[in-house]
């Protein structure tokens, strides 16, 4: 748990690392703009003082000063809100930077993973990382990490300028000075806290809604909408309740600084008023600050805690940022494993593959695929079969260089492990359990693989895997649109596209992970017709438990699941 | 639901929001009186100091210092009480119209193709959650700044008819913030279909990855994808540009204000007609609704992002079709069910049954056979009336189909079952909330269930969408939730997925015992036995 959180810690400091001059120029704007601050609050309280000093003495108010004054008043004014600008700016940029930076680590991090991903979490929850979650980071990139610098030296600022004045006034901002840190500490411990525990409830929300969203055709067939409405009423009242309790005590905390303020301001007043009257009871008939000095102090006091009160505002941005990273953290820093290869790979014809005692190596010592052997001829074709588990689809992902082994594995002689991977998955079709489609035209489907194919190369494609007749009786032919995920598609006409697309690459070695699985048996009997047919010529190796449709292969390689052995 | 309106929100609970806009009037009210008090006081003070020489004896400290006080405590007490108000009315108001949608929606029928769950779960999460920007960002905001704006105004109109002039910039800062309205209300709409469209990209590249890395067409992708992002970033970097640049035109409108409050009264002060005391109080009135008029320079995006919202929900509300008026009679037994050259075609798809004719009368059962892809489903989806009839005549009783109240009459257990995180008994009993655990127990039994429930109770969980049952299981939950529910008409669709032949035997032995003189319709592509079998084929 500690190691999570200091890796987390670790990671965002890399990242604020990486904008230090931006954020630094952040620090710089605010801190001029705080200065200004005092030069403004001192010129005020200078022209204040002049005027009651000629409206004391009766005389005319000098020209030429005030009109100083007004002048370098006029500057602050115009500055100070240029500086905050500036900051802003800066802020925003370097937020921006880093999380375009991070957004492109978790891209790459994910093609590096290739398959590997699976283990990390379904598409939908690593896109969701990528985007929410790096956007998460804004608040802390942006304004915490600068705003923790100004919450020490702005108020020190102030307090020197103080005390200069009046070392009790001085003393008075600073009493309550100590329950700053205090309270950032508690602040932040609760804030994290409480807004996880919101954030589950939020998840929890969320989740029912969904599961009750995806069943409401089922809950109206059931006539069970009013059970229905009873859960989603509880789940909305109960997220309602958690975010008031985060909230009641986010307030309260923020009650207790403003408190602290207003009490500092007032007291202040009082003891600055009471020394201008004489009337201190420790000091009566003198004046200890005199006005131009006490007016001074006063401008300046309400802005002693206004960083604090932002700090507290900008708070549950850590805690969110804590939260985003501890979710990205795995894609960060997942052992990803490269492939080293670099020699370029002529194919000319389909490949020879000769493995010997090749295994791969899962988490904690354990095997994912146990020592194997096999040799394929050019053009061989190899059923390989064996118990869930057994490592059949780590296979196919290691000869496609996604995944790391030991032992041999040669193509027309040469290791795997030193070929170009690129080069390699060129001359490699790899066809998973589900046809990838997407929501676009039959066109664009094919085109995906081979962006350059021609038409009457797709008719071509189309027209050896059966679909060409039924498209050219559709009115739109090749720009036909598929919807979400092949709908309007049967089964086993998606399996065809996916054959097609596969023709369209033409490479000389398949890679096939159960391409009739999802069919029914009569049509997982064509289509495993039609694979005999395309496939011949070709070195083939076909994962599937079931052989229904492919008593065509005659070589059946058994993959049996590995033992478990202690690393 | 009715639509939704931003400026209804509060109508709601007219109570609570009173009550927070009172509060919140009394914080800023005390946050600016503090300040101008404290002004006027030391300079009070000091001049009375001056005048008496040192001992201001004749000076009445009291009344100043508490009134400092108070404002002190009123300042503290009121922001918390008003946020807690405040917070209290929104979140109430979130939850009514998360269960008034979810209502909505699942009352009145939407076109599946176009809504997918996950878009209404955005609706109802964090749309939702959007809009109580209005209320907590822009309503209140602006009714604090504008009753402050008055009361400084009145007092500089007080003191001296001259010193509104300075009130003119004051007034501009306040009208400001309106300007940036339309401008956010549009950048928020690009951001929404930005991220939309980048998450639907990324997401098409996620499922993609290992063909387009074998493809050699990823790195081209990942282009496109930073293109995406950073067209993203970069309307929302325009959206914070736009509240900054309302934020520094506010600040140098009310820094004019300043000077000219600054130059016009000490030209008053030098001619007697104003007191300094006055003076500096009302100057530090000024800072006080500065601190006041800020926060409003970020409303306009907030304002556009509430509207952006508000139109999403709205969208979601209208796309919902009129319920369809539901025919009065319901059927009764004796059944007859009659199919004439019926065909049917699920939008979008490239084909469907056709040219399907049967009779059926109670107690009879009918196997629609055909291989995947034929049509079997689409058929049993027009039956149950979830698509319309593209030929033919399809009567129940003499009378078409769709005439039929048929809400408690027909169950239909269709290609994709809907299992819910909710425990196995919970689940059943959507069928019949009313059921015994004998009768749980007993239709179990019959969908050969009963001794794997057995090794579980009947309170274990199924988890989200039945993930932690198999796909076999699942079928058979959803067949035995349906038996429940006793209907008379039954399609079922697959019912005997993942059986081996005895178990087939058994269920179906308990459907027919169960459907007696009803009508059972069943659709598989394994062999179906029983007495009297009808078989139709589909496709081909």
């Amino acid at each position: 748990m500690a190691d999570i959180d200091s890796r987390v810690a670790t990671e965002l400091r890399g990242l604020l690392a990486g904008q230090r001059p931006l954020l630094r120029m952040a620090l710089l704007a605010a801190l001029a703009a705080a200065g200004l601050f005092i030069l403004q609050s001192w010129w005020l309280a200078g022209l204040f003082s002049d005027a009651l000093r000629a409206w004391q003495a009766g005389e005319p108010l000098q020209p030429r000063p005030i009109a100083g004054i007004l002048l370098g008043l006029a500057l602050c004014l115009l500055l100070r809100p240029l500086l905050q600008y500036l900051r802003e700016i800066c802020s925003d940029r370097a937020s921006q930077r880093a999380r375009a930076g991070l957004r492109g680590r978790v891209l790459d991090s994910l093609a590096q993973l290739g398959p590997s991903r699976r283990r990390l979490g379904a598409d939908g929850q690593l896109a969701s990382r990528a985007l929410e979650q790096v956007d998460a980071l804004d608040g802390y990139l942006a304004r915490y990490q600068v705003q923790t610098r100004l919450v020490l030296m702005v108020p020190l600022m102030l307090l020197v300028a103080t005390a200069w004045h009046s070392w009790l006034a001085a003393a008075l901002l600073l009493l309550t000075a100590p329950l700053v840190p205090l309270f950032m500490v508690l602040l932040g411990r609760a804030a994290a806290t409480a807004s996880q525990r919101q954030l589950n409830t939020l998840g929890r929300m969320s989740g029912r809604f969904l599961d009750l969203l995806r069943g409401l055709p089922t809950l109206r067939h059931l006539q069970a909408l009013e059970l229905a409405e009873q859960a989603v009423d509880g789940a909305a009242e109960e997220y309602r309740q958690r975010t008031m309790q985060v909230l009641r005590m986010a307030f309260l905390s923020t009650a207790v600084l403003e408190f602290f303020a207003a009490l500092a301001i007032a007291l202040v007043a009082v003891y600055l008023g009471l020394g201008l009257l004489g009337l201190l009871p420790w000091a009566r008939g003198e004046i200890p600050v005199p006005y131009q000095g006490a007016l001074f102090i006063l401008l300046l006091a309400p802005e002693f805690y206004a960083p604090l009160r932002q700090l507290g505002n900008d708070y549950h941005a850590r805690a969110e940022a804590q939260g985003a990273m501890k979710e990205l953290l795995p894609l960060l820093q997942c052992e990803v494993w490269h492939h080293t290869g670099s020699r370029p790979l002529l194919l000319e014809g389909a490949p020879a593959l000769e493995l010997q005692q090749v295994s791969a190596a899962g988490g904690q010592g354990r095997l994912r695929l146990a020592p194997l052997d096999l040799n394929l001829a050019p053009g061989q074709r190899v059923l390989i079969q064996g118990p869930s588990g057994s490592g059949k689809s780590t296979l196919l992902e290691l000869l496609l260089g996604f995944v790391p082994y030991q032992g041999s594995l040669k193509v027309n002689g040469r290791e795997l492990a030193e070929l170009e991977r690129s080069a390699w998955q060129a001359r490699v079709g790899y066809l998973a359990q589900q046809p990838q489609l997407l929501a676009a035209s039959v066109a664009d489907n094919l085109r995906l693989a081979v962006p350059g194919a021609t038409d009457r190369q797709l008719w071509g494609v189309l027209g050896e895997v059966g679909l060409a007749p039924l498209l050219r009786r559709l009115p739109l032919g090749l720009e036909t649109p598929l919807g979400e995920r092949g709908l309007g598609l049967s089964g086993g006409q998606q399996s065809r596209l996916a054959l097609a697309r596969l023709l369209l690459r033409d490479t000389p070695l398949w890679l096939l992970d159960e391409p009739l699985a999802h069919l029914d048996p009569d049509t997982a009997e064509q289509i495993g017709v039609l694979i005999d047919r395309l496939s011949q010529g070709r070195t083939l190796l076909l994962v599937s438990h079931e052989r229904t449709g492919l008593d065509w292969l005659t070589q059946v390689l058994e993959v049996a699941r590995p033992v478990e052995a202690a690393a | 639901m009715k639509r939704v309106r931003l400026r209804e929100l509060t109508c709601s609970r007219p109570g609570a929001w009173a009550l927070a806009g009172l509060l919140g009037t009394l914080t800023v009210l005390s946050v600016t009186g503090l300040l101008a008090a404290s002004g006027w006081f030391i300079t009070a003070a000091a001049l009375a100091g001056l005048v008496s020489g040192a001992a201001g004896y004749g000076f009445d400290v009291f009344r100043p210092a508490a009134i400092i006080r108070f404002f002190a405590i009123t300042r503290t007490a009121g922001r918390y009480a008003e946020r807690l108000a405040s917070h209290n009315a929104v979140l109430g108001l979130l939850r009514d119209l998360r269960v008034g949608l979810f209502s909505h929606i699942a009352r009145l029928p939407m076109d599946p193709r176009r809504w997918r769950s996950a878009q209404l779960l955005q609706r109802l999460v964090v749309d939702i959650d959007l809009l109580d920007q209005f209320p907590l960002r822009i309503l209140l905001p602006w009714l604090w700044a504008s009753l402050l704006l008055v009361g400084v105004l009145v007092m500089l109109g007080l003191l001296d008819t001259l010193l509104l002039l300075a009130g003119i910039p004051l007034l501009a800062a306040w009208l400001l913030p309106w300007f940036g309205y339309r401008r956010g209300s549009r950048l928020a709409e690009s951001m929404v279909m930005a991220e939309q469209q980048h998450r639907e990209y990324l997401l098409d590249s996620l499922r993609l990855l290992n063909d387009l890395l074998i493809w050699q067409r990823w790195e081209q992708r990942r282009l496109a994808l930073e293109q995406g992002s950073a067209r993203c970033l970069d309307l929302q970097w325009q959206q914070r540009r736009l509240s900054s640049v309302l934020a520094l035109a506010q600040q140098w409108l009310l820094g004019l204000g300043i000077l000219l409050l600054l130059m016009l009264g000490m030209a008053l002060a030098e001619q007697q007609q104003l007191e300094l005391a006055w003076l500096l109080a009302s100057l530090l009135a000024v800072f006080g609704l500065a601190e006041t008029l800020l926060p409003l320079a970020g409303s306009a995006v907030a304002l556009g992002m509430s509207r952006a919202a508000r139109d999403r929900i709205n969208t979601t509300l209208e796309a919902t079709e009129q319920p369809k008026p539901v025919p009065a009679e319901q059927p009764g037994a004796p059944w007859y069910l009659q199919l004439q050259g019926v065909s049917a075609r699920r939008p979008g798809a490239l084909n469907g049954p056709q040219q399907i004719s049967f009779e059926m009368r109670g107690g009879d059962v009918v196997w629609i056979a055909g291989a995947s892809g034929s049509g079997k489903s689409t058929l049993l989806d027009m039956l149950a009336t979830e698509l319309p009839l593209g030929q033919g005549s399809c009567l129940l009783n003499g009378r078409p189909l769709r005439k039929w109240d048929l809400r408690r009459v027909l169950g239909y257990l269709p290609q994709q079952v809907d299992l819910f995180d909710l425990s196995l008994a919970a689940n059943l009993r959507l069928g019949n909330p009313q059921a015994s655990d004998a009768q749980l127990w007993q239709v179990l039994e019959d969908v050969a269930l009963a001794d794997w429930a057995r090794e579980r109770g009947l309170d274990t969980p199924l988890g989200e969408q039945g993930s932690a049952v198999s796909g076999g299981q699942a079928r058979r939950i959803a067949l035995a939730r349906l038996l429940l529910a006793e209907r008379p008409i039954l399609l079922l669709d697959e019912p005997f997925a993942g059986l081996d032949a005895t178990t087939r035997e058994q269920v179906m032995q308990a459907l027919l015992r169960r459907q007696r003189d009803g009508l059972l319709i069943i659709a598989s592509h394994q062999p179906v036995s029983a007495p009297d079998l009808q078989v139709v084929r589909v496709g081909r």
